[in-house]
């Protein structure tokens, strides 16, 4: 398990008051579902995380298998981010 | 008159140096040639500009329009436009507002207005039902927009200028509530007219041609609007201010004078910070029900808040992280009466020019203690703001450095850097009224902050943005606001961009170009509606027109082909569409050879698929889309724009 850190944007950020998190997450589909459980899980959002638009490292990432290593930065966008 | 419902079926014609008025003429066929707002406003200057004329000639012609679906009921339709020649680029410009006044003009009487002329003092026109008065704005003059609306608060729909526009700066605009007409200098025209203020006000309504179809249509409309993940979810709990991260994430956010596309301090000046920390409320335009406009607190005072352009090009693009100032300096450029874009634009390119040490201006990369004192010397035109005042092209004529002065035709470029989504490269260069976002196809939307296409292909990216500045064009003639016409973009598209079906159809989109050509060019196949895009049904149940996705498609090629042979006409040439070589030469990310815009490669294949030669329609072109100007005119007008100057 890595330790990651991550920033939530968008709708995530407005709807959780969440800006920044520390998650240990082997992967990114786990680090989404611990995310689904804290936010989701928890009504703060109805937002599933499933549907982020992602970037770790400063790279857009569309593998939900992308492992993480410690001290990875993950960005979480909520989908539409147009305006 | 009009046998159309949904238009008031008048056309007010105003001579300012006479201080008289008459109907203009306009006729069902130029309605449905036409439909209304830009397109009208393009059509009626069209027919009256001459080669060289200028926009501080008496001649120029402010044309003020509303669109049919105006006063109809329709969701977000209270949007009317102002057309006229741009002091900045010379040019037509076409400057959007979703303040009241295009209602109240309705209300009395008329779907439009146009100024002529030049008033010797300054003068407010108050336009009724059954008449037009002349006022004296001598005690208006030198007041800001504020408080000049504070004076007129008695009328319901207004159109002011501030001390901006008095003092023609070639980017002042024109305010209606909190309001802005704000690109392209239609303030200054104002302003060389004299004309400080506008009201409008009466009883009339339009009538509608079939009301039980038109209100079913509505509140399905309002539904999709509040259902669509865009204009129901991203756009209220976060305005356009929403865009910062996913700028910055994609590598678009305009940063020190667009030299780089990412910005360190970011999160400060973000729509979540804004969101979090200083939003007071939402706001909207008259009739909305999106609601992004933000309303935060400056001085103790509630006003309306910056949109992403402001925050963009005052934070990251001047290397500023301080929101508390971006907030202060909105209001303070609005009061004033500046477009906050070609303003901070030129702001960027002097801080520039001061660091390459070829002029030093007073302002200076991350240092901001002075700026608001910078906007006044632009507004009133002392010392080195009167420089600033002109734009960033004749700054780059007059001190150098055109290669990073960032315009296209003169117009400066909105907060979204090309070189990381080089389809709104192509749309900045080919934009009929310059370095416009919204005129350009906004293909950003497209290009990773709505769906996710492949940002840096130039495949498909012509045929898209084409079907998009023509759509958007028509949007906006019908009296729409355009952040409406993302709704015409699947929800699931959107809202769920990791599914297979969404990656395989985004996987897909740069090769459909040659479908959406066909459709564009015959545009009598989609003779269908689709729900997505309710604009075109409206339009039918409101006025009777014949209306459908086929004819927006139409109407928006007109009225793109129509500024832009009128641009022709004024005398712009044939290699117009640029952009500075910041943006096409150099590398934004150095190990990446795709950070470019590639644009003499998009725009052959843009060309081919608009029927353009050289950046200019052909004859043949003009002929299929309607256009009934006289050869002659067409003939030396190419004949010149092919001269080398």
């Amino acid at each position: 398990m890595a330790k990651v850190k991550v920033k939530l944007f968008g709708v995530y950020r407005v709807d959780t008051h969440i800006s920044d998190i520390e998650i240990q997450a082997e992967k990114l589909s786990d680090l989404l579902e611990a995310l689904n459980k804290i936010a989701v899980g928890e009504q703060k959002s109805s937002l599933s995380f499933t549907d982020a638009t992602v970037f770790v490292n400063g790279e857009h990432c569309k593998k939900k298998r992308q492992k993480f290593n410690d001290g990875d930065e993950v960005w979480l966008l909520s989908p539409a981010s147009g305006g | 008159m009009t046998n159309y419902k949904g238009y008031m079926g008048k056309v007010l014609f105003v001579d300012l140096t006479k201080q008289t008025w008459e109907e203009f003429p306009w006729t069902d066929k130029d309605r449905e040639r036409t439909l209304g707002g830009k397109i009208m406003a393009g059509d009626i200057l069209l027919h009256h500009i001459k080669p060289g004329m200028k926009a501080f000639d008496a001649d120029n012609w402010l044309v003020v329009t509303t669109g049919p679906l105006t006063g109809c009921g329709c969701p977000n339709t209270s949007r009317f436009n102002i057309s006229t020649i741009s002091p900045l680029t010379n040019i037509v410009t076409s400057s959007n507002c979703g303040g009241d006044f295009g209602l109240t003009l309705k209300r009395a009487g008329y779907d439009a207005v146009i100024f002529s002329g030049k008033s010797e003092a300054p003068v407010t026109v108050h336009i009724t039902c059954d008449d037009v008065q002349f006022e004296s704005a001598e005690e208006l003059w030198g007041l800001t927009t504020g408080e000049t609306q504070e004076k007129l608060a008695k009328y319901p729909g207004r159109l002011v200028i501030g001390p901006a526009g008095e003092n023609k700066v070639l980017y002042a605009c024109v305010f209606s509530n909190e309001r802005t007409a704000g690109r392209g200098g239609v303030g200054a025209v104002f302003g060389d007219k004299k004309l400080k203020a506008v009201t409008a006000f009466g009883t009339k309504l339009p009538a509608i041609h079939n009301e039980e179809k038109l209100k079913t249509l509505n509140g399905k409309w309002t539904k999709l609007l509040h259902t669509h993940p865009l204009t129901g979810r991203q756009l209220p709990k976060l305005g356009s201010a929403g865009l910062v991260a996913p700028m910055q994430a994609h590598s678009i956010l305009a940063t020190k004078n667009f030299s780089a596309g990412r910005f360190d301090g970011f999160e400060k000046v973000s729509g979540e910070e804004l969101a979090e920390h200083h939003l007071v409320s939402n706001g909207a335009c008259t009739g909305c029900v999106i609601r992004c406009a933000r309303r935060v607190n400056v001085d103790g005072k509630v006003v309306k808040g910056p949109e992403l352009e402001t925050l963009g090009l005052l934070g990251p693009n001047i290397l500023n992280d301080d929101i508390e100032k971006i907030l202060k300096w909105n209001y303070e450029l609005d009061e004033l009466g500046m477009d906050s874009i070609s303003c901070a634009g030129s702001v960027a390119f002097a801080m520039e020019l001061a660091e390459k040490g070829v002029h030093d201006f007073g302002v200076h990369f991350g240092e901001t203690d002075n700026l608001s004192q910078m906007f006044e010397d632009i507004a009133f035109r002392r010392g080195e703001g009167n420089e600033l005042a002109d734009g960033t092209k004749r700054m780059s004529e007059k001190f150098g450095g055109k290669e990073y002065a960032i315009h296209a035709k003169g117009m400066e470029l909105a907060a979204y850097e090309p070189r990381h989504a080089v389809g709104q490269g192509l749309g900045y260069a080919t934009a009929n009224r310059g370095g416009c976002h919204l005129n350009a196809g906004y293909m950003v939307v497209v290009e990773g902050l709505g769906l996710d296409v492949n940002s840096l292909t130039p495949h498909g990216k012509a045929a898209i943005g084409i079907m998009f500045q023509n759509l958007m064009e028509a949007v906006s003639a019908g009296g729409s606001c355009m952040f409406t016409s993302y709704a015409v973009l699947p929800g699931f598209l959107i809202g769920k961009p990791n599914l297979l079906l969404t990656r395989i159809v985004l996987a897909a989109f740069p090769y459909v170009g040659p479908v959406v050509n066909l459709l564009s060019h015959f545009t009598k196949v989609p003779q269908i509606n689709i729900p997505l895009l309710p604009h075109a049904i409206a339009v039918k149940h409101a006025t009777g027109m014949r209306s459908n996705m086929a004819k927006y498609l139409t109407w928006g090629a007109y009225g793109y082909n129509c500024e832009r042979i009128a641009n022709v006409i004024l005398g712009q040439k044939a290699d117009a569409d640029k952009l500075p070589k910041r943006l096409t030469d150099e590398l934004q990310d150095p190990n990446n050879p795709k950070t470019k815009v590639p644009l003499e490669q998009m725009k052959k294949v843009y060309y081919r698929a608009r029927g353009w030669k050289d950046g200019i329609p052909t004859w043949h072109r003009l002929k299929t889309l309607g256009f009934d100007i006289d050869k002659s005119v067409y003939d030396q007008a190419v004949a010149a724009a092919r001269t080398p100057e």
